[in-house]
């Protein structure tokens, strides 16, 4: 029979023998598990057994007590006392209690080293940090490297990773490979801690670097952009170019340009072209222009250009029934034009209608000519001379100057080395005519041409000139300009800039320029997490609803892509309580900034706020789900954003519209059935005439968003190469939203449009024609059907409206001539006949028309039904897709979807071998040539078509091939 | 009630129809199998609700075929669960008879060629555990149970699965319940604290809660009261767990309490496990014998229990009960030993024999109540006969003592040897009322609070889907919503 109580034992700790009180607690310890309930009675006891010293089993008694806190739910005391118990606990056992006790000594640790890691007088149980390496040593020797590597990262012991890493590498460069990897996604996604993930960024390349076996460029690479450090950019290219590897150079040249900064591409292009004025590497010139960004965006617009797929129709209908004199439907047209040719050098709806464009006046007119550079994006070689005739020097009004300045900025966004020095040049020559009408005007497009051409150059000499123009105190220039340094100086934390712009916002009387100034603060600490924080505190705690307005998007885009937290509270905070509307406006919108990783949680977070009384927290709540969710088409996002749509108050409805036309982009009816009642809905928003100006502005932006580039880009928010957040779309979209002030500024949304195509290119950066397999149904990623002209039997309508009232007027009059005629005493009976027949005949028609009318409607209906009719099966909910064995080819240069790219694969045996392992990734890929005798067929980039030199003749030596043709670029 | 009734009868009636045909509860069976599946992948505990209501008209059909068919459809041969669930079902006679077994079996053969891998999931298998638990119950099995059990704790132990938490809470109920009829009391508590440790790490809040309630019946079986009391300061019973038990988890506490003869929790806390306990014919057996620990510890704390409380249920036997409190009414001495000596038997079956014995001091001090009442001023002597007391020295002790307690206010004058009684004073000059008014406020804003915790509201969203799903989802909201009205009834049939 087992013991019923512990009483006598418990009796037994009162005695003066220490030989008994031990036995007592070894018989205590084996039926601790039954009777702790009552062994907790004499807790008191067994703790004051404990303190004494002289007691030989004290560790006894500490794991008993441990034991008891353990039965009774105190963790907490449980593990310190079970750290007493030394010995005596025993890690090896297998029972609840020690798997429990280690799990929260384990936590406990992590949590302690982490503030050890920001504060180091902090000192850890030694005891517990033996548990700790304990635990790690039985991952490491059970082989779960994995799950020893996650808890290292986690408590920030970053010679654990060290040791583990260097061990496997030596055992298995392959394996240690992978583990690099798994540490590199980890550190993205795990650490918030800035300071510590460089230090793991700096081991990995540390350890990277003198891999010998399997030399891993590509994730150096994406180190060497998270750590934006160009020296070691430098280096990789110049060990590249020794070792001849110059296919895999140029892929990683590529890869930099499409996610690292214009600063650190700078750098690395100053450092290397230092070397080769001494030394002319083919290899080396060759990255140099690759890395000026050059090619990369031939490629791009090349794509677009071929490619471009714009359904203009529904750009001419919305058009049409906006009131052109209007200068708020004028823009919205404008826009709606930009977007959808945005990057395609298709300007076609400009010139065809001239005289639409002629009524724009004053600032429309400055956002009609920025249009231009949104479409020509890219064209750095034509870019220019298409905007000649606009340029300052010309005899334009000042609204088209400014635009045209505005739009070169927009051409080399990004890439404005060429111009960066003829903006300056402006705003330095005339930085002093800021405050005059005219010159205002034209410096507003010149700062903020220069601030987008410049963004994160971190040109000093830039930012002094915009300084120039901010300091002199003009509403209008000035907010450009504060924009402008923002951009400028994106992400670089710059302490003095901050300082100046945030003494300055304190003192000037605009409201514009303050607004400029914040955004800009908060554009100056993009990425910097914890560091901006104490910028962040004195924003928020200013008086001015605009300052704080500032430090809600400085929360955002210092923590954008992280869904920290601490953060996510903050911003949570100021949405319910902030007295401004702005401000809650602002700061809803920051968490779709937040949460651009963890888009799924996004609609979870913001439903409620969805519902609020509040018209400006939703119109927050529609933009944060557009922004999170921008391009993936998640289902819940539409859902939550449905009701809104249909909101009583107009900039909601603008709001949502606009946001669902992001998530929507690319998407057809198969991919995403709601598709086709979200653009009929947009139709029916720009036609109905009781529709308010707001929403119907949106709905006609809405309609160039998902159409965009000639439905051929996406709003790509993370790189999927680098998995680095894409700085110039987060930027894009900052900026966009600004446009709730000054719509010219909508024009940014281009930055955050990403072509969707796979470009194979060759060695000497030649796109070959092959072809690839797809291995999904084809009409998952097909365009979505053109708008059709069926519908267009309006003027019959009103045809018939125009004659029942005549008809009526007409019928009126008889009355009144019968009346007359029966005064006069006339009594007919044919005469009445006449009438009848007469309004008959009238009538006739009327019924006529209808009843065409219908005919037509009812024909319309049926060609609507019909192909919904096919696809009904499907179409109750977006069709999954699904991997088929029977691939269909598509050609180099085409469009491929985010969501397709992992269903490619190259042809096996093909001619063309991807240099880097091919992992379902889209853009340009460096390919081998496997046949180079063999001749081959080449699509020519748009810049190719565009010189009118005589061709460079046939190469005699293929080197000297080489060298020719880096001399076109 | 008659719809009550109505559903019941209907019950009968399917009953009756399935008892012809194995292969039906055999399909009922298995559809209770789906349920449970639901319950898996959807994580939504109403699903098992359901079928634990399904479980008592069902157990009562179960039969050994039946079990047999439904193991060897849901095991592969190799099982090794398998050997032991038959061996145990094995060589019970079974009333249904060895033919309809054969042709089981072969049934059994086509239907194994499409044995199903997936529906082997631990909490049909557990599910199937409990049903052959239930069954060798019935059929009074205790020793093939109990290896049984053995098996079952080894096999819980391998899972760990929050939407097991019902089954398992269940499971443990039967696993002590075999125990208790084996008479083998101790053997249980290591495994029972251990998982209760277990459960409560997991936070499975139903699988807590029942085993707190069987540790303290297992203590109080033993008289173990002190263990009993330990365990209960020291644990947490979970806030949500379901009605059945935290009334059984009152009632023990109020036999906790009444034993230590802290009378006014004790009376709180029966009242409440009388309240939590399911209104229906089920659960009789536990409203009884929680409405006798309630007229005892009411006689105990000093009142009278209203003459209603005998006649609310026509069930029960209360007459034991009912002649106690008349003596303690009447505050006569005689009636109160010939009552006890009448029917020892009865209180020491209800277990409530030593509290009994306790009320001969509350039949003294309100027969000096009611004396002091009459009287303004007697002689000790005339107490002494009144009250068939011993001596006219232990009626004045008695008679003191009962002034020191406040049961009566009056004086001794041991000179003249009188009681003399105090003026009646006017209770609504005190603060009493204004307490009890305060009690009864209290409770009703919490009685309130508590419907309002306890309904669920849909979220938009959950209604539009509701509209947009089929009807037949709507049905299965319907029944569940029903299940869980009911509550799980059946533990109370024991």
């Amino acid at each position: 029979m087992a013991l019923v109580s512990a009483a006598p034992y418990l009796a037994l700790l009162g005695e003066e023998d220490a030989n008994l009180k031990s036995f007592a607690l070894t018989s205590l310890n084996d039926v601790v598990d039954q009777l702790w309930a009552e062994i907790a009675n004499s807790i008191s006891e067994l703790e004051e057994l404990y303190e004494d010293e002289t007691f030989s089993s004290r560790s006894l008694a500490a794991l008993i007590i441990s034991k008891v806190y353990y039965n009774l739910g105190d963790f907490e005391a449980s593990v310190k006392y079970s750290l007493n118990a030394g010995d005596e606990f025993n890690i090896e056992e297998h029972s609840q209690y020690i798997e429990t006790i280690v799990s929260k000594s384990i936590n406990l640790y992590n949590t302690l080293s982490q503030k050890k890691f920001l504060d180091s007088s902090i000192t850890i149980d030694e005891r517990l940090v033996g548990i700790f390496e304990k635990m790690l040593e039985k991952c490491i020797k059970a082989k779960e490297l994995k799950l020893a590597l996650g808890i290292a990262l986690e408590s920030y012991r970053i010679d654990v990773v060290e040791r583990i890493l260097n061990h496997e590498i030596n055992v298995s460069e392959e394996n240690a490979i992978n583990l690099i990897n798994y540490v590199l996604v980890c550190s993205n996604t795990v650490i918030s801690n800035s300071d510590f993930k460089t230090q793991v960024l700096n081991l990995l390349i540390k350890l990277l670097l003198p891999l010998t076996k399997n030399q891993e460029f590509f994730t150096i690479i994406k180190i060497i952009v998270q750590l934006n450090d160009s020296q070691l950019a430098s280096k990789l290219f110049k060990e590249l170019v020794i070792k001849q590897e110059d296919l895999i150079a140029y892929q990683a040249a590529f890869d930099l340009v499409g996610a690292a900064s214009q600063a650190l591409l700078d750098n690395v292009i100053n450092e290397l072209s230092k070397d080769s004025d001494s030394n002319p590497n083919p290899i080396t010139k060759k990255i140099l222009t690759i890395l000026s960004g050059v090619p990369t965006c031939d490629l791009d617009i090349t794509f677009l250009y071929k490619n471009n797929n714009t359904d203009i129709a529904i750009l001419n209908k919305t058009k049409n029934l906006l009131e052109g004199r209007s200068s708020i439907f004028h823009s919205a047209v404008t826009f709606a034009n930009a977007f959808m040719h945005a990057g395609t050098t298709d300007d076609s709806f400009f010139r065809n209608n001239l005289e639409w464009l002629g009524r724009a006046n004053n600032w429309s007119k400055f956002s009609a000519t920025a249009a231009l550079g949104v479409i020509h994006k890219g064209n750095l070689s034509q870019g220019r001379n298409i905007l000649k005739p606009y340029l300052p020097g010309s005899s334009g009004a000042p609204h088209t100057k400014g635009g045209s300045l505005f739009a070169l900025g927009l051409i080399f966004a990004g890439h404005g080395r060429e111009i960066i020095e003829y903006l300056k040049n402006y705003i330095d020559e005339h930085g002093n005519s800021a405050g005059t009408n005219e010159g205002d005007v034209v410096l507003h497009g010149a700062a903020l041409g220069a601030g987008v051409a410049g963004m994160a150059s971190g040109s000093e000499t830039l930012y002094d000139a915009l300084k120039v123009v901010l300091y002199s105190d003009s509403a209008i220039s000035g907010q450009a300009a504060a924009l402008a340094m923002g951009l400028v100086m994106l992400g670089s934390g710059d302490e003095s800039a901050i300082h100046d712009m945030l003494t300055y916002a304190q003192e000037t009387q605009h409201e514009n320029i303050i607004r400029g100034l914040a955004i800009g603060i908060a554009l100056l600490n993009y990425s910097r997490q914890e560091k901006a924080d104490s910028v962040i505190d004195e924003l928020m705690s200013q008086e001015s609803s605009i300052l704080r307005y500032g430090g809600v998007f400085t929360i955002s885009l210092a923590y954008a892509g992280t869904a920290n937290n601490k953060a996510i509270k903050k911003l949570l905070h100021y949405a319910v309580s902030d007295p401004s509307d702005d401000v809650r406006r602002a700061s809803v919108l920051g968490l779709g900034f937040l949460l651009i990783r963890d888009y799924t949680s996004t609609p979870q977070i913001v439903q409620l706020l969805s519902q609020s009384h509040n018209p400006h927290v939703r119109y927050g709540t529609a933009l944060a789900l557009g922004i999170s969710c921008a391009g993936r088409a998640y289902a819940p996002a539409i859902e939550v954003l449905e009701p809104l749509t249909k909101d009583p108050v107009d900039f909601v409805r603008q709001g949502a519209l606009i946001a669902t036309s992001m998530i929507l982009i690319q998407q057809n009816e198969v991919s995403y059935p709601k598709v086709k009642d979200f653009t009929k809905k947009l139709a029916d928003t720009v036609k109905n005439k009781h529709e308010d100006a707001l929403a119907k502005f949106g709905a006609t932006l809405a309609q160039g968003i998902i159409d965009a580039g000639g439905r051929n880009v996406t709003i790509n928010l993370e790189n999927a190469q680098t998995n680095t957040l894409n700085i110039k779309a987060i930027v894009g979209l900052t900026v966009f939203v600004q446009s709730w002030y000054w719509f010219p500024l909508a024009h940014f949304l281009s930055l955050s449009f990403a072509p969707t195509a796979v470009v194979g290119i060759t060695g000497d950066l030649k796109i070959p024609k092959f072809e690839l397999n797809c291995h999904a149904k084809p009409e998952l990623f097909q365009y979505p059907p053109k708008y059709e002209e069926t519908k267009e039997k309006q003027p019959d309508k009103i045809a018939t409206a125009v004659l029942s009232t005549t008809a009526r007027a007409k019928t009126r009059a008889k009355k009144k001539q019968h009346l007359k005629e029966e005064t006069e005493g006339k009594k007919d009976g044919s005469d009445s006949m006449e009438v009848d027949e007469d309004s008959k005949a009238v009538e006739e028609p009327v019924a006529a028309t209808a009843t065409a009318a219908t005919a037509t409607s009812t024909s319309t209906v049926k060609t609507e039904d019909e192909p919904s009719k096919e696809e009904k099966p499907a179409s109750t909910e977006p069709s999954q897709v699904r991997y088929t064995k029977t691939p269909y080819k598509i050609s180099n240069l085409s469009r491929v979807l985010p969501v397709q790219s992992t269903y490619l694969s190259f042809i096996k045996e093909d001619r063309f071998v991807p240099v880097r392992k091919f992992r379902g990734s889209s853009g340009i890929i460096v390919l081998q040539d496997t046949k180079p005798e063999e001749s081959l067929e080449l699509i020519k980039t748009v810049r190719q078509l565009n010189t009118t030199d005589a061709p460079v003749p046939e190469p005699f030596v293929l080197s000297d091939a080489d060298i020719k043709e880096l001399d076109d670029y | 009630m008659t719809e009550t009734e109505k559903e019941t009868s209907t019950k009968t009636i399917t009953k009756e129809v399935d008892e012809q045909s194995p292969e039906s509860i055999v399909k009922e069976i298995e559809q209770s199998f789906s349920l449970i599946s639901k319950t898996a992948s959807s994580f939504d505990n109403r699903y098992i609700t359901k079928v634990f209501r399904d479980l008592g008209p069902l157990r009562r059909k179960l039969t050994k075929p039946i079990l047999v068919t439904i193991i060897n459809k849901l095991y592969p041969d190799s099982h090794s669960n398998k050997q032991y669930l038959i061996e145990v079902l094995d060589g019970i006679n079974s009333d249904s008879g060895e033919t309809k077994m054969e042709i089981d079996h072969e049934n059994n053969d086509d239907i194994e060629v499409d044995v199903d891998e997936d529906i082997l999931i631990p909490e049909v298998e557990l599910y199937v555990h409990l049903l052959v638990q239930v069954f060798l119950l019935d059929q009074n099995q205790l020793e093939k149970l109990n290896t049984l059990n053995d098996n079952i704790i080894q096999l819980m132990k391998l899972y760990n699965k929050r939407s097991l938490d019902f089954i398992e809470a269940k499971i443990w109920f039967y696993i002590a319940r075999t125990k208790e009829l084996l008479e083998d009391l101790h053997t249980i508590r290591t495994e029972l604290l251990n998982s209760l440790r277990t459960a409560t790490l997991r936070h499975d809040t139903e699988t807590t809660s029942s085993i707190i309630t069987l540790l303290l019946r297992n203590y109080l079986l033993t008289h173990d009261i002190n263990q009993a009391s330990n365990l209960v300061e020291k644990t947490i019973f979970p806030e949500n767990a379901s009605n059945a038990l935290a009334a059984r988890y009152y009632y023990y506490l109020a036999r906790i309490s009444a034993i230590q003869l802290d009378y006014s929790t004790a009376h709180e806390y029966v009242i409440a496990a009388i309240r939590k306990a399911p209104q229906t014919n089920l659960a009789n057996g536990f409203i009884q014998s929680a409405t006798k620990l309630s007229i005892i510890i009411e006689l105990l704390t000093g009142d009278i229990p209203e003459l209603k409380t005998f006649k609310k249920n026509e069930i029960g036997n209360y007459e034991p009960y009912f002649y106690v409190t008349k003596a303690v009414k009447l505050g006569d001495l005689n009636l109160f030993s010939k009552v006890v000596n009448q029917y020892e038997e009865l209180f020491k079956k209800d277990d409530n024999f030593t509290l009994v014995l306790r009320l001969r001091q509350n039949v003294i001090k309100t027969g000096i109540r009611i004396i002091s009442l009459s009287y303004s001023k007697i002689s000790l002597k005339d107490i002494c006969i009144k009250l068939h007391l011993d001596s006219e020295e232990s009626t004045e002790y008695i008679v003191s003592k009962a002034i020191r307690d406040g049961v009566i206010e009056a004086s001794i004058n041991h000179q003249k040897g009188f009681m003399q009684s105090k003026e009646l004073l006017d209770i609504y000059s005190t603060k009493l009322p204004q307490s009890e008014f305060d009690q009864r406020i209290n409770f009703c804003l919490q009685l309130r609070n508590d419907s309002v915790k306890s309904m669920r509201y849909p979220s938009d969203n959950d209604n539009k889907s509701e509209l947009n799903g089929k009807s037949d989802s709507k049905g299965d909201e319907i029944d569940l919503i029903r299940a869980i009205e009911d509550g799980d009834l059946d533990d109370f049939m024991d």
